[in-house]
């Protein structure tokens, strides 16, 4: 579904990614996990289109995505849930989650969407006339994943969604995750720094260091690897 | 004692008046800046096109003759706007647009500087250019209301009555009516609801399928039919010039500035202080100093409460 | 100091300009010559804040209307000489700057833009109301030379040439100096200026007065000039629009943005306003406008800077080449280069900086809580955490930039909470940042030397501990490049150098190995270490243990604001704790499964 042949991308002074192959099959779940730094948040922009890379190719169901402007990328069927939730402060949960739904797609199915998103964060539906600004971090990421998940998509990109949330609402996210793989089947592409939670639940991981992939494999042999110890621990 | 409580009386319509028609004005500078983080220099320059375009449309197209030259003026008025919004559309799509957005990052912070001087340059091109175009003749859109007034009253007693300008009380109420329409069309329609997504967090807006440059165009447009629309009410009232967008410019960023940069009710409730600021002010200030006052209370807010006083409630992060 | 030698080409063309002023016979264009020079004044003030700063003003026209009243006012109730009257003009001016400065430089980005807007048009209608809608300096036909009313219109050019070379010199003296470094450090990042132990706000008023002061005495000028002052003439938004505007024209932040800005433009209009001007009234305006937005988007960074990048990119033929990745490690992760043996020894140091129960909440989220360590005198302290875990903040709380709830930051053995930034940095704290924002056209050396102001008396000074700091991280052989050539790797090391000119005791590094592949974090690693072999005591953050196991001698693990673990880096990566915040507690399930 979604391939990527040496990407290579930065900003102004630095390179951050340097030649990143990867490739997501139709169905399956990938996690790519790595220490901060190591590029992954900007491997999902550069993705969905909002830093451009500087070499490689990107392409999503067969085409390539270079040629697609970043607000395009969503209407094919990608949905990026950013690194800090990133939800809109000012527009209530419920309009966040219209937002999710803009895309053709999204709109189409907004009701069996709600339905889905209310059944999995019964919370959202309590609160949803509420500013999502005013939203706890759990609750505010369960607005941004929800508003990922309202569009309807053929991918979903979670981008460290536990990041900065206390364990057991970390726990309670990840539990959520893997109830939306099973009821949806949706292809799902994961970046976190929990490494044994996000690969627990992965048909396929990455490890990315410095901007290059290090390690690729499945679940079983990433965890019998010592190099992902290392890379996080350096011992 | 009667002459003082009618005179704060008159002053506090007249004000009341006066801050409807700013506070619209307001609108259309905070929706811009609200919306793309601009600070637009030309916008009094629109207001101006604005005026023009009303005065034009009344008296062309026949729509004094259909309308009449009660209904005509406010007809001509409302047509102003499409037009302007088209206007503001195309500056933003072939200038504006050129140095916000992802352009300005690439270099160090000059991307700011070259949006200041760009829209300056474009009011300096529309002031001079309508003189060209319409001379330095004072125009006004006269309606026979203009010289009319209602008179509300007696109160107290015989002795205190207001008295209320037609065209005035007019133009206030159109004005509130269009800020009303305009609150709607943005807390309610998927437009609307877009553009403040845009403005809270234009990255993740991005990945919602937003497309951040036309939410920016659109909003760029309809900032400039409203002011527009505010100046051609205000053209019912005050005679006009190609350089009246100076005046009314500094008047604008108060009422935003007041308002709590970046809100759009919070604009309108500016632009009505600084009518009643401006208004009452003549109470007690020589009527050359009430623009003077104007700019103390400006200072003021900007020291004490930049954040504004009608300021969203949750802020932008 | 301005070299002889860089003052060179100003000079040529002020001769040049003054011959041309010589041959010019007809008084309109003389005028016009006159104004060129006057405007131009007028920009390399308002470039003197604006430019350096990156405050945009777009009330000038305050300080430069003061100053032509100031002239009109005291030629015609004191009887006073413009002579007189152009410095009494300038010292209004600078008064005025002060007196703005001090409230406004309160505001930020656009709120100070728009507040410095209201004060001209304030006064505009204040001088009205007062009755001075039009105040005509008298004539005084028998002394012309005493009230600068010469007959020879080329006599005014000259004294404008005359203050300009001056205003050129005064702004060339401050570029190259510890004021002019100042603002530039304010212009890119106020927060890290303060780091490097630069006082902003003081430096921010001494440009404002300054600034006003020029503005006020070109203003006081052009009251003479033109004989007649009028509000709008001299208050207008026009007024302080034709600042910013020959400025940015030409390119803001140089001496020669200003005049080549107003030397194209001012004639150009003046020139179109004589000859269209009564066919075509506002055709100047127009054109003028349709130049600046030309400008704007086609060299949005000014005439000069647009130039300048051109030559260089021609004399550079060859682009410098990016560093070539620092050998591919094909997929392996080298193994721990064994730990630093002297560790003991380290402990021993007196405490240099103790932390007790600092606590930092924004809203509801708990950023710090209740953290308390010591740093002892020349060791290498790691704080590592989980994003989000609070260490950017604790650094922010370290270095005054936040002010705890609660808890002390003892430095030296003096509770220093509440001190600004730039008193900690004079108490020996520096500092680096996780974002890195080098003045990407300067060069490594004067990008170096910014920092060591903090500590240099004299500019010589500063010049000899930024080479030593440059030396120090190895980057000699690069110190003339311009930072906007430097690889990543090269970039923090320059930083690193910046936070080291200043002479630190204690050196805070945020994430100094963000980003960099494994050979070259492992040279960064290694000029660290050098670092504190030669005696500063180093805190550093970082996510990653990776590099860091080898390079600390005591770790402090943060999670969700709190220390998770205080201990050595052997004990720290198998703390059961550590590896469940880091790998998820999943997997310290699995390793004892």
């Amino acid at each position: 579904m979604l391939t990527l042949e040496n990407v290579s991308a930065g900003y102004t002074a630095v390179s951050v990614l340097k030649g990143v192959s990867a490739r997501v099959e139709a169905g399956q779940f990938v996690a790519i996990v790595g220490p901060n730094g190591a590029g992954k948040s900007t491997l999902f922009k550069t993705i969905s289109g909002v830093v451009a890379p500087s070499a490689g190719t990107i392409r999503f169901e067969g085409q390539d995505l270079r040629t697609v402007p970043a607000a395009r990328r969503a209407h094919l069927g990608i949905a990026h849930v950013p690194e800090g939730r990133q939800v809109f402060p000012s527009l209530s949960v419920m309009e966040n989650l219209e937002m999710g739904a803009y895309t053709e797609a999204g709109r189409r199915a907004w009701k069996r969407s709600l339905d889905l998103i209310f059944g999995l964060m019964p919370v959202l539906a309590e609160r949803r006339g509420q500013y999502a600004g005013t939203l706890s971090g759990g609750e505010q990421q369960m607005v941004a994943i929800g508003r990922g998940l309202a569009s309807a998509p053929k991918l979903l990109m979670l981008d460290e969604p536990s990041m900065g949330l206390a364990p057991a609402i970390a726990d309670f996210i990840f539990d959520k995750l893997i109830e939306i793989r099973a009821q949806t089947k949706l292809t799902i592409l994961l970046v976190e720094q929990r490494v044994a939670e996000a690969l627990e639940s992965a048909d396929h991981g990455y490890v990315l260091e410095a901007g290059r992939v290090v390690l690729d494999g499945t679940n079983a042999t990433l965890r019998a690897d010592d190099r992902v110890r290392q890379a996080y621990l350096g011992m | 004692m009667a002459q003082v409580v009618e005179n704060m009386l008159q002053a506090l319509a007249a004000g009341l008046l006066a801050g409807a028609i700013y506070g619209l004005m307001c609108v259309g500078l905070g929706l811009i800046f609200g919306v793309m983080r601009v600070i637009n220099f030309a916008q009094g320059d629109v207001m101006m096109l604005g005026m023009y375009a009303a005065y034009y449309l009344f008296l062309s197209f026949g729509v004094q003759a259909v309308f009449g030259s009660v209904f005509g003026p406010y007809v001509a008025i409302l047509l102003s706007g499409p037009l302007l919004f088209a206007f503001g559309y195309l500056i933003h799509r072939f200038l504006i647009s050129r140095v916000t957005g992802a352009r300005t990052t690439r270099l160090e912070g000059e991307g700011h500087f070259a949006q200041l001087i760009l829209t300056l340059g474009v009011a300096l091109v529309l002031q001079n250019g309508g003189l060209i175009v319409f001379g330095s003749v004072l125009a006004s859109i006269r309606t026979p209301l203009s010289s009319s007034a209602w008179e509300i009253g007696p109160l107290w007693g015989e002795d205190v009555a207001v008295f209320v300008n037609k065209a005035r009380g007019i133009a206030a109420l159109i004005s509130v009516a269009a800020m009303i329409v305009l609150s709607a069309v943005i807390t309610r329609s998927r437009l609307g609801k877009a553009l403040r997504a845009s403005a809270d967090n234009p990255e993740a807006a991005t990945y919602m399928g937003i497309d951040i440059d036309r939410s920016h165009r659109i909003a760029f447009g309809l900032g400039s039919a409203i002011t527009a629309v505010a100046g051609g009410l205000l053209a019912t009232n005050y005679p006009f010039h190609p350089y009246i967008g100076i005046d009314y410019v500094i008047v604008m960023y108060a009422g935003v500035v007041l308002g709590g940069l970046g809100s759009i009710t919070g604009a309108f409730w500016g632009g009505m202080t600084i009518g009643l600021v401006q208004q009452l002010s003549t109470l007690i200030l020589p009527t050359q100093l009430q623009n003077a006052a104007i700019f103390a209370v400006f200072l003021l807010i900007v020291f004490f409460r930049p954040q504004g006083f009608f300021g969203r409630m949750v802020e932008r992060t | 100091m301005p070299t002889l030698r860089s003052l060179g080409p100003i000079l040529v063309a002020a001769a040049l300009y003054a011959g041309l002023a010589a041959l010019v016979t007809n008084s309109y264009y003389q005028l016009t010559l006159t104004l060129v020079l006057v405007w131009a004044i007028f920009g390399l003030s308002w470039n003197l804040l604006s430019g350096y700063t990156g405050l945009v003003s777009f009330g000038h026209a305050a300080f430069f209307g003061l100053g032509a009243y100031t002239t009109a006012l005291g030629q015609i109730y004191l009887g006073l000489s413009p002579w007189l009257l152009i410095p009494a003009g300038a010292v209004v001016g600078g008064l005025a700057g002060l007196i703005v400065g001090i409230p406004t430089f309160r505001l930020r980005g656009h709120y100070f833009a728009l507040a410095m807007l209201a004060y001209p048009l304030a006064m505009l209608y204040v001088f009205e109301w007062l009755g001075f809608q039009e105040v005509t300096l008298p004539i005084k036909r028998d002394a012309p030379f005493a009230y600068m009313q010469f007959s020879d219109p080329r006599l005014y050019t000259l004294v404008a040439l005359v203050m300009l070379l001056a205003v050129v010199l005064i702004t060339r003296a401050i570029e190259g100096s510890r004021f002019g470094m100042a603002l530039l450090a304010i212009k890119q990042n106020e927060a890290a200026a303060e780091a490097a132990g630069i006082n902003t706000l003081a430096w921010k008023l001494r440009a404002i007065a300054l600034s006003g002061a020029i503005a006020g005495a070109v203003g006081a000028f052009y009251a003479v000039v033109l004989l007649v002052v009028t509000p709008p003439s001299v208050f207008g938004m026009l007024v302080s629009a034709q600042a910013l505007t020959v400025s940015m024209f030409g390119g803001v932040g140089t001496v020669w943005g200003p005049l080549i800005g107003a030397a194209v433009l001012i004639p150009v209009s003046e020139i179109l306003h004589a000859e269209l001007g009564a066919r075509i009234p506002g055709i100047q305006g127009v054109i003028f406008g349709l130049a600046i937005m030309a400008v704007i988007l086609l060299a949005p960074e000014g005439v000069y800077w647009r130039v300048r990048d051109r030559l260089r990119q021609r004399r550079a033929a060859a682009p410098v080449p990016e560093a070539p990745p620092a050998a591919v490690e094909a997929g392996v992760v080298p193994f721990a280069a064994p730990a630093r043996p002297s560790r003991a020894r380290r402990r021993t140091g007196e405490v240099l900086l103790s932390v007790r129960g600092l606590s930092k909440s924004f809203g509801g989220l708990k950023a710090v809580q209740n953290v308390s360590f010591d740093v002892h005198e020349g060791m290498i302290l790691g704080i590592i955490g989980p994003n989000g875990a609070g260490k950017t903040t604790l650094f922010n709380l370290l270095n005054g930039f936040l002010r705890p709830d609660a808890g002390q930051v003892i430095v030296a053995g003096r509770d220093r909470v509440g001190a600004m930034p730039h008193e900690l940095a004079r108490a020996g704290i520096g500092r680096t940042f996780q974002v890195m924002r080098p003045f990407l056209r300067m060069s490594v050396r004067d990008n170096v030397r910014v920092g060591a102001y903090l500590r240099a008396g004299s500019e010589d000074e500063a010049r000899r501990l930024a080479d030593a700091a440059v030396e120090q991280v190895g980057l000699s052989a690069v110190a003339d490049r311009i930072a906007g050539q430097l690889t990543t790797k090269e970039l923090r090391l320059m930083e690193l150098a910046r936070a080291l000119a200043g002479q630190p005791r204690l050196l805070l590094l945020d994430e100094t190995l963000a980003g960099l592949g494994h050979g070259e974090a492992d040279e960064v690693v290694a000029v660290i270490r050098r670092l504190a072999e030669g005696g500063i005591t180093i805190v550093i953050i970082e996510h990653t243990m990776q590099a860091m196991v080898r390079l600390v001698d005591h770790f402090l693990v943060l999670d969700h604001g709190a220390v998770l673990v205080d201990g050595e880096p052997e004990q720290v990566t198998r703390d059961p704790q550590v590896i469940e915040a880091y790998l998820g507690k999943k997997w310290v399930a699995h390793a004892h499964a």
